[in-house]
This record gives structure tokens, sequence and C-alpha cells, in this order.
């Protein structure tokens, strides 16, 4: 364009009002900001007239009372075991989206996505039928000879852990899988070039430089594993207990609403954590979209 | 960039054999599809129970999915939820989206972060609370409470992908229209919008698709006309396990596939990973 142009166009801020803006976020603020603080400050008013406690009971309940202490803490090991499984599993799958897929880049991205858009019910029924004391897995193993009798599989730690693994770890890939690709390949080559095998230009270039991918990916699967609780109601079996499972217990049977309330305040503090490292991790990335 | 792999022949692979990656990455995708290849199969057995590998062919659990009323009537709750959680979505999403990108706001950055910034809340707490927060201002358990509560989720996908496709398209075009003197609605309708409807289009379907197969946020609503698909497949499940809940599931799908198939038709999935 032409200086002239150039001026003449400079008057021109955006297609939409920036006013449209806040509209939107007055939305966001009127039925997503305010209800989360009104969950936050006035947990009180959920009281029933039956028993009625200051909020501060239930929070002391959660940290001192060694049955609720535990589940905050399975919840937050849980999510971290599953996290640190779909990266070991995951990556492989992302350097081969972006190395070796070539021209079906597309229809693996496909194959990722796909799962994500089925309902979870459907997914966990699937483990179940492949768990279940006469389903495929045991069948499999006792023809095998590995096993003399049925494995109970389902309701358990085990199957609970497999079904969120399979949920999340295509969040995982995607997320390692577009830091890889923003590697500037002349990097490896130089590596190789200058005689490094294969292994250690993967150990000492490819793989320090995904490690944002895997920092976003981390966070990402934590804060979805933290917050699930289909899977561990339908495959758990209720040996394992975590915050999202006990909310849902609490609001459908003990109908304890002060207490679903600070436990879902305990989850929203981790949440708020994980949400400030993401941003610092965006930070020194640089300013990203 | 010359190639150099080319001038000296060095195999420039990184990581493991090619072979060795195809074998593990195929064995992932079994684990991966898996499970939603048997849920599909056992879909059509003959049996009255869960058996795999099914017996024999029949269409007996779809016609039992659209006889047993709780489903059907969550079905037709899950679609015009949808429908409308995608409406509002984009009404509120697009606008704020195209502004943000491109408006010169101050804050820019600090803004998108907060327009998508329920996609960092676990779902069970913004449904929680959310569920006390409508009561207290009159909505209660109803349909408007749904979509409320489902366009808060959806919103950051709309957000997303109109400014993705957006930002990767020259605000020459924009810029030419107003120094030619059209005014912003002008300009909206003719250049902006032919342009971004690829990213509205496929914004609106991954609404449609996050909200159709919510249940942490769709059961604290649940009553007998608000109930959706999902939960009534997690109630059912509580209490009886045979292929009905496998047909629904099927059903789910293959209304996701179809959408999905249509967005990678007009604007490929690359651009609209949940991690891009």
């Amino acid at each position: 364009m032409t200086d002239k142009v150039r001026r003449a166009s400079a008057g021109f801020s955006g297609v939409v009002s920036p006013w449209w803006i806040g509209v939107t976020a007055l939305f966001l603020v009127v039925f997503f900001v305010l209800p989360i603080i009104n969950n936050l400050l006035n947990t009180d008013q959920l009281a029933t007239l039956a028993k009625q406690r200051p909020a501060i009971f239930y929070y002391e309940k959660l940290f001192t009372d060694p049955y609720y202490l535990r589940i905050v803490a399975d919840t937050i090991i849980l999510s971290v075991g599953v996290t640190v499984i779909c990266i070991i599993i995951g990556y492989p799958v992302a350097l081969f989206l972006v190395r070796h897929s070539g021209k079906w880049s597309g229809f693996i991205i496909f194959l990722l996505i796909a799962p994500l858009l089925t309902s979870i019910i459907m997914r966990t029924f699937g483990w179940r039928v492949l768990f279940a004391r006469r389903g495929l897995l045991n069948d499999f193993l006792l023809w095998l000879d590995a096993i003399e009798k049925p494995i109970m599989f389902l309701n358990g730690p085990t199957s609970a852990v497999i079904g969120l693994v399979h949920v999340l770890v295509p969040f995982m890939v995607l997320s390692i899988a577009s830091v890889l690709r923003s590697i500037d390949l002349q990097l490896e080559e130089s590596a190789r070039i200058l005689g490094a095998s294969r292994f250690k230009t993967f150990l000492k270039v490819t793989f320090p430089l995904s490690l944002d991918g895997i920092g976003t990916g981390f966070i990402i699967v934590f804060l979805l594993a933290n917050g699930s609780f289909v899977t561990l109601l339908l495959l758990g079996g209720g040996d394992l207990k975590t915050l999202p499972l006990l909310i849902y217990q609490q609001f459908t049977i003990s109908r304890d609403f002060q207490f679903a309330a600070a436990m879902s305040n305990v989850l929203l503090a981790i949440a708020v954590g994980c949400l400030y490292l993401q941003l610092r991790l965006i930070k020194r990335k640089g300013v990203k979209g | 960039m010359i190639s150099v792999s080319n001038r000296f022949g060095y195999n420039m692979r990184v990581g493991f054999p090619k072979f060795w990656m195809l074998f593990y990455v195929v064995l992932f995708f079994i684990f991966l599809l898996g499970p939603i290849f048997i849920v599909v199969s056992i879909s059509f057995t003959e049996t009255e129970f869960v058996a795999f590998p099914p017996k024999g062919f029949s269409w007996k659990w779809y016609e039992r999915f659209f006889e047993y009323e709780p489903f059907v009537d969550s079905f037709i709750v899950s679609v015009e939820l949808a429908i409308a959680t995608a409406l509002l979505g984009a009404g509120l999403g697009v606008p704020a989206a195209l502004a943000v990108t491109r408006g010169k706001v101050p804050y820019a950055n600090t803004i998108m972060t907060f327009l998508l910034s329920p996609l960092s809340m676990p779902l069970i707490v913004v449904g929680f609370a959310l569920l006390f927060y409508l009561s207290a201002i009159g909505f209660g358990v109803s349909f408007i409470s749904l979509l409320i509560a489902h366009t808060v989720i959806s919103l950051p996908y709309v957000v997303r992908t109109v400014a993705g496709v957006y930002r990767g398209i020259s605000p020459d075009y924009e810029e030419s229209a107003a120094v030619l003197g059209a005014n912003r609605i002008q300009i909206f309708w003719h250049v902006t919008l032919p342009m971004i409807k690829p990213g509205i289009f496929a914004g609106m379907l991954f609404a449609m698709l996050i909200s159709i197969d919510n249940l942490p946020i769709s059961f604290f609503f649940g009553s007998a006309d608000t109930n959706t698909l999902p939960v009534v497949m997690l109630s059912y499940l509580e209490h009886q396990f045979d292929p009905s809940v496998a047909a629904a599931s099927s059903i789910q799908l293959i209304v996701a596939v179809i959408g999905l198939f249509i967005v990678e038709r007009i604007y490929g999935l690359d651009a609209m990973t949940p991690a891009s």
C-alpha cells in the first residue's frame, strides 16, 4: 500500500467495535466469575436447616480428618500419575505424527480427535466389556495359559487409570506435536552432521526443545484428570475416591451441599494454581496467541 | 534452505527407526479405538445381554433406543440444547474474537486469556457453582440454565477457532474496503464474514459437540424436562447393563463423526486441535 492509503486507513480500528468484547466479558463475569466467587464466599447459604455449620468446619474436616486428607492426596497423586503415563505413551506418537506421517498426518489427527468426540460413557462402557470377568482380556489371558482363573480387573484403581489415560492421552499427543512441529530441523541436521547418533540427537536436541509442549500437555491433562469423575464412577468401583467423585456423591446421595461446596473450592484452588503455572509458561515462551 | 541431507546423503532422522515407531503407533491406535469399536459392534448383537464378540446381527437395540421414552426425550433435549448453545456461543464469541484479534484494544492478550479461562476450570466446579447461583437469581433447573452453563464452557472453543482463522487473513482487505468508503457493517458483511465463515462454522460445530457430550455440568441440571442424553445414559448404566446403551452411544458417535468430516472438508483439523 502507498503511504497515502496507509494514512487513510489508519483511522480504521477493526471491523467490530471493541465494545462487543464488553458484552461477552460481561456474560462471562455474570455467569462464570460471579458464580464461582459466590461459591467461594457464601458456602453458608447452602446450609440446610438440620445441620448448619460454619464453612470453616468443612475445610477443617477436609484437611485434618485422615479419611478426607487421603482423598485430597489421592486426587493429586492420581492426576499426576495419569499425566506422567500420558507423556510416556503419547510422546512417540507425537514424534511419529510430526516427523514420519507425511501425507497421513491429517488422517492421524482425525483418529486422535475422533475419540474425543465420542461420549465418555461409550468409552467406559467399552472398557467394562474388555475388563469383565468373562471379558475379552480374561479370555485371552486364559487362552494363553498366562492365568488360571479370571482376574478382577474391573472396579479397581488399575482399570480407572487405564480409562483415564485412554480419555486424556490425545490431548497430550496434540500438545507435544504442536511444539515438535515448530522445532527448526536445521538444529537436528547440524547435530547429525557433527557426528551425533540419532538417539543422542534426540536426547540432546529434540527432547529438550520439546519440553514446552510437555509442559503445556502436563497442565491440560492434569487439569482434566483432576476434574473428571465419570471414569472413576463407572470403572473405579469405589476403592479409589477423588474430590470430583466425592462432590458427585455428596450431591446425589448425601446431599450435604456445604461440604460439596468446600470440596469444589479446593478443586478450584488446584485449578487456579495450574492456570498460574500455565501463564508463567506462556510468558517465558514469549507472547503466543 | 538447501537440504543438507541431500548434499551429504546423511540420514537425518532422530529417535527410533521408522519401522518400530510405526509398529508402536499402530498399537497405540488399537488401544485408542478398540473400546469404541467394541461398543459399536455390541450395539448390533442379537443377544439379550452384552456379549463380545457379538452374536448375529440385528437392529433391535436401536429399535429399543427409539422405543424407550427417556432416551428419545433426552436426545431431543440434547439436540435442541446443542443448537441453541452454538447459536448463543457464536453470537457472543464471534464479535469478541474479531475485536480482540484486530480491534486495537489494550490488554488484548489478557482479555483473550480471560475469554478462554472457562477451559481451565474443572467442569464439575462450574456446574456446582452455577446451579446454586442460577437458582438464587431465579432461573433454577431449566432449559435456560442449561443453555447458560453450556454456553459458558463452549464459548472458548468458538473464540479460539474464529480468532485462529481471522489471524490468518491479511488486514489489507478490510483496510482497502475502509479506504474505499465502506462502513463497518458493510465491511463486516461483504468482506470479513465471507472469509471467516469456515471458522465460525467450525467453532459452532465444536460448541455443539462439546454440549452434546457434556455430563459433569448437565447432571446438576437434571429433571424430567431437562435431562440430556448423557445424563439418562449414566443413570441407565447405574441400574442395568444392556446393549441399548451401546446403541445410544453409537448414534451419538455417528452424529459426531459426520460433524467432524464436514469440518475437515471445509476447514482442516490441524488448526483446531485443543492444544493449539
